[in-house]
């Protein structure tokens, strides 16, 4: 599909002078591009256990058989609560871990099991912003070099144009392109997050994989920085896999929707479906335990879902329906069959993995209320 | 335009302007816009702020100019010792007595005196025996250092099988017993290097080469095991990972990434194993396993001149008196630059 080895790949064409008052074109009216498939991808980590004379090696099933597609220019949210297998996901998609079991189908070609020397051309196209913005740059380096890196790595611009292409993508990211060299201990959670932003998009990747990219940042730095992001987005048209446990940035920021509970997606469906008609009972339970700000201005609280009981382990986790030890609908057949992801009634493109689905409408106040 | 709360629209509408102005494609090269008129930055990286803290502990300038002075005297010896007029390694048997005493403390040829039985030359010795203390010392330490980082890179960054025979390789260098091995192995290593009849400098040479050979074997094992922690720890940074998600090869990660960020605890570690050599090789020499006569040491002096310390202290603490200043001092300065590296002492 794509040739990586020649030129012929075009940077993404920006017209940012129109973007700003354009109008986003919205997946369903037109046809799906499908970028990267995902296909029951798993990753155990050994696990050694101190017990006895001999140590016994088990698996932890961090991710757990997951499968989703991405489409040019979609944005797919991953939610699920801490340890559900959200961030292996990311970093399986970007190659940095390698799968257990299952494909990943990107260009083509599967890359689960590449070597990395095959991976280089492919690893231009899926870049990756990180969770902590003072962990994710390199302290020794100034800006220039930290981005110039990322341009000398893949010979995007002769050596002579990497200080004025590294300030055209900190203008871009909308930082100072005075500031080129800088170290980043010079700037602040929010500028450096920019910087991580510059240096994902300085290789013009298809795909971001954005872990958490607002989760250490201020409330009103993340707005700035969810701005970009969406500026971003719409203008250079790059498919996001957006990880967050913030639902109401999610719901702002993404297409699609993919919820996650102990390494298995439990219900995967557009941004609609799942905030105003949830089939799964963990998809309801999460929607109702976020903070309805209605509620402080007088309005009678939603009922909430309590959940009981802790997340199971991942290493020893429950037979059939792995949410089945927390959920109120559980039955037998849950402990004994495990539920396929399967459509909703007449909703090809919303799928659930539960025995029991069942709409559940006004779990999360109205955001468009307030 | 410092990036502010609330000012992203602001920020976009330039974006918009500098869009324009580039044509509409991302790729294509602007000037780098407004570089004139705006004053330029003044940035330091973390190595650079290092040192400006550590210009300001007043105890380690004070070591690092003793430590300088002392180099400087070692550079210099010929010329300090022609300044009184001396060699050391000439003896002087018309100024012993009988008794295997020199016959007078100081005088205006002898600044420090002269020892006892073979009546060197005590100043002279002293400057000259700067020279193999620090000669050794420092190039042991570097070579430790050079190999320690790289074993101990390769076994944290790679892992595996790797890590483990490495791992096996500073586990027994580190259990053997290294003053009975050097005890042991430094004369025989100087015999066999040496060859049947070696001249009386060759003796020296390879004597300075088994030492440093010794020393590095007993210490490159502590810097791997430093710097191979400090790796496993750095390989799990998010900036190693972006190199990584960007598709940067191993040996740019391990060396561009990794490396820089080890700089301080090289850097220390080389501080701290200079004293501690000089310390061990003085120690050797003293025992009688280092360098022997008539090379000026200071270990090897200090030994000579134990049986006459009543009666003569100060051929033996011309020189103890040097070690212990030089170890001091360069104890005290690694030290001080351990804390400027490390960002969580204050002081």
């Amino acid at each position: 599909m794509t040739d990586y080895t020649s030129d012929a790949v075009e940077p993404p064409v920006v017209d940012i002078s129109k973007s700003a008052g354009g109008t986003i074109v919205h997946e369903s009216s037109r046809e799906r591009e499908i970028l990267l498939t995902v296909t029951d991808v798993a990753k155990y980590f050994p696990v050694k256990e101190y017990s006895g004379l001999f140590p016994k090696t088990l698996q932890t099933r961090a991710v757990d058989g997951v499968s989703f597609d991405l489409a040019k220019g979609e944005t797919l949210g991953l939610v699920g609560e801490s340890g559900c297998g959200k961030t292996t996901t990311g970093r399986l998609i970007t190659r940095l871990i390698e799968p257990s079991a299952g494909s990943i189908e990107f260009g083509g070609r599967d890359i689960a099991h590449m070597k990395e020397k095959d991976l280089r051309p492919m690893r231009r196209d899926i870049q990756m912003i990180f969770q902590d913005p003072y962990g994710s740059l390199n302290p020794r380096f100034t800006v220039l070099k930290i981005i110039g890196a990322a341009l000398e790595i893949h010979d995007m611009v002769p050596k002579s144009q990497v200080k004025p292409r590294v300030q055209e993508l900190l203008e871009l990211v909308g930082l100072n392109p005075e500031h080129v060299n800088r170290y980043p201990n010079e700037f602040s959670g929010g500028q450096r997050q920019r910087i991580g932003i510059a240096r994902a998009l300085a290789v013009e990747p298809k795909v971001v994989v954005a872990d958490e990219p607002v989760s250490a940042l201020d409330v009103s730095i993340q707005a700035q920085v969810m701005n970009l992001m969406s500026k971003l987005r719409r203008e250079l048209g790059i498919a996001f896999v957006f990880i967050a446990h913030d639902l109401g940035i999610v719901r702002h920021f993404c297409d699609r929707i993919a919820v996650m509970y102990l390494g298995k997606v439990m219900e995967i469906g557009d941004r609609e479906d799942i905030y105003e008609k949830p089939q799964h009972p963990y998809t309801q339970a999460l929607l109702s335990a976020a903070p309805d700000l209605n509620v402080v201005r007088g309005a009678v609280p939603n009922e909430r879902i309590r959940l009981i009981g802790d997340v199971p382990s991942p290493i020893d986790p429950p037979s059939g329906c792995r949410f089945r030890t927390r959920c109120w609908k559980a039955q037998e057949i849950c402990a004994a069959e495990e539920p396929p992801l399967e459509p909703a009634k007449d909703k090809p493109k919303h799928t659930i993995a539960c025995h029991f689905p069942e709409v559940k409408t006004e779990l999360v106040a109205d955001v468009e209320a307030s | 335009m410092t990036v502010g709360p609330g000012d992203v629209n602001s920020t976009l509408d330039e974006v918009a302007a500098a869009g324009n102005e580039a044509g509409s494609s991302l790729r294509a090269a602007t000037g780098s816009p407004g570089d004139s008129g705006r004053k330029k930055l003044e940035s330091r990286s973390p190595v650079q702020i290092a040192f400006a803290r550590l210009r300001r502990d007043k105890i380690a300038m004070v070591c690092a100019v003793i430590v300088v002075l002392f180099v400087l005297m070692g550079i210099f010896a010929p010329l300090l010792a022609g300044l009184e007029g001396q060699s050391p390694t000439a003896t002087h048997y018309d100024l012993i007595g009988n008794d295997n005493l020199p016959s007078f403390y100081t005088n205006g040829q002898h600044w420090l005196g002269i020892t006892s039985s073979n009546g060197y030359d005590v100043f002279a010795r002293f400057v000259y025996g700067i020279r193999p203390s620090f000669l050794i010392a420092i190039s042991a330490s570097i070579v430790t250092t050079v190999i320690g980082v790289v074993l101990g890179l390769l076994a944290g960054f790679l892992g595996g099988w790797v890590d483990r025979v490495i791992g096996w390789l500073t586990d027994f260098s580190l259990s053997l017993p290294i003053l009975l091995m050097a005890i042991a192995l430094v004369p025989v290593m100087s015999q066999y290097l040496a060859g049947s009849e070696p001249s009386q400098s060759q003796v020296q040479q390879v004597r300075i080469v088994v030492l440093m050979i010794v020393l590095v074997f007993s210490g490159w094992a502590g810097t791997c095991r430093l710097v191979r922690g400090e790796t496993l720890a750095l390989r799990q940074r998010e900036f190693v990972q972006a190199a990584r998600a960007l598709g940067a090869p191993t040996g740019r990660v391990l060396f561009k990434e990794v490396l820089p960020n080890l700089t301080s605890i090289i850097l220390v570690s080389i501080t701290l194993a200079i004293p501690a050599y000089i310390g061990a090789e003085a120690g050797l020499s003293y025992l009688g396993v280092g360098l022997t006569l008539p090379t000026a040491d200071w270990g090897l002096d200090i030994s000579l001149a134990q049986d006459q310390m009543q009666a003569f202290p100060l051929p033996l603490l011309v020189p103890l008196i040097g070690l212990l200043i030089a170890v001091l001092c360069l104890s005290l300065l690694g030290d001080a630059i351990s804390d400027a590296f490390n960002p969580n002492t204050r002081r």
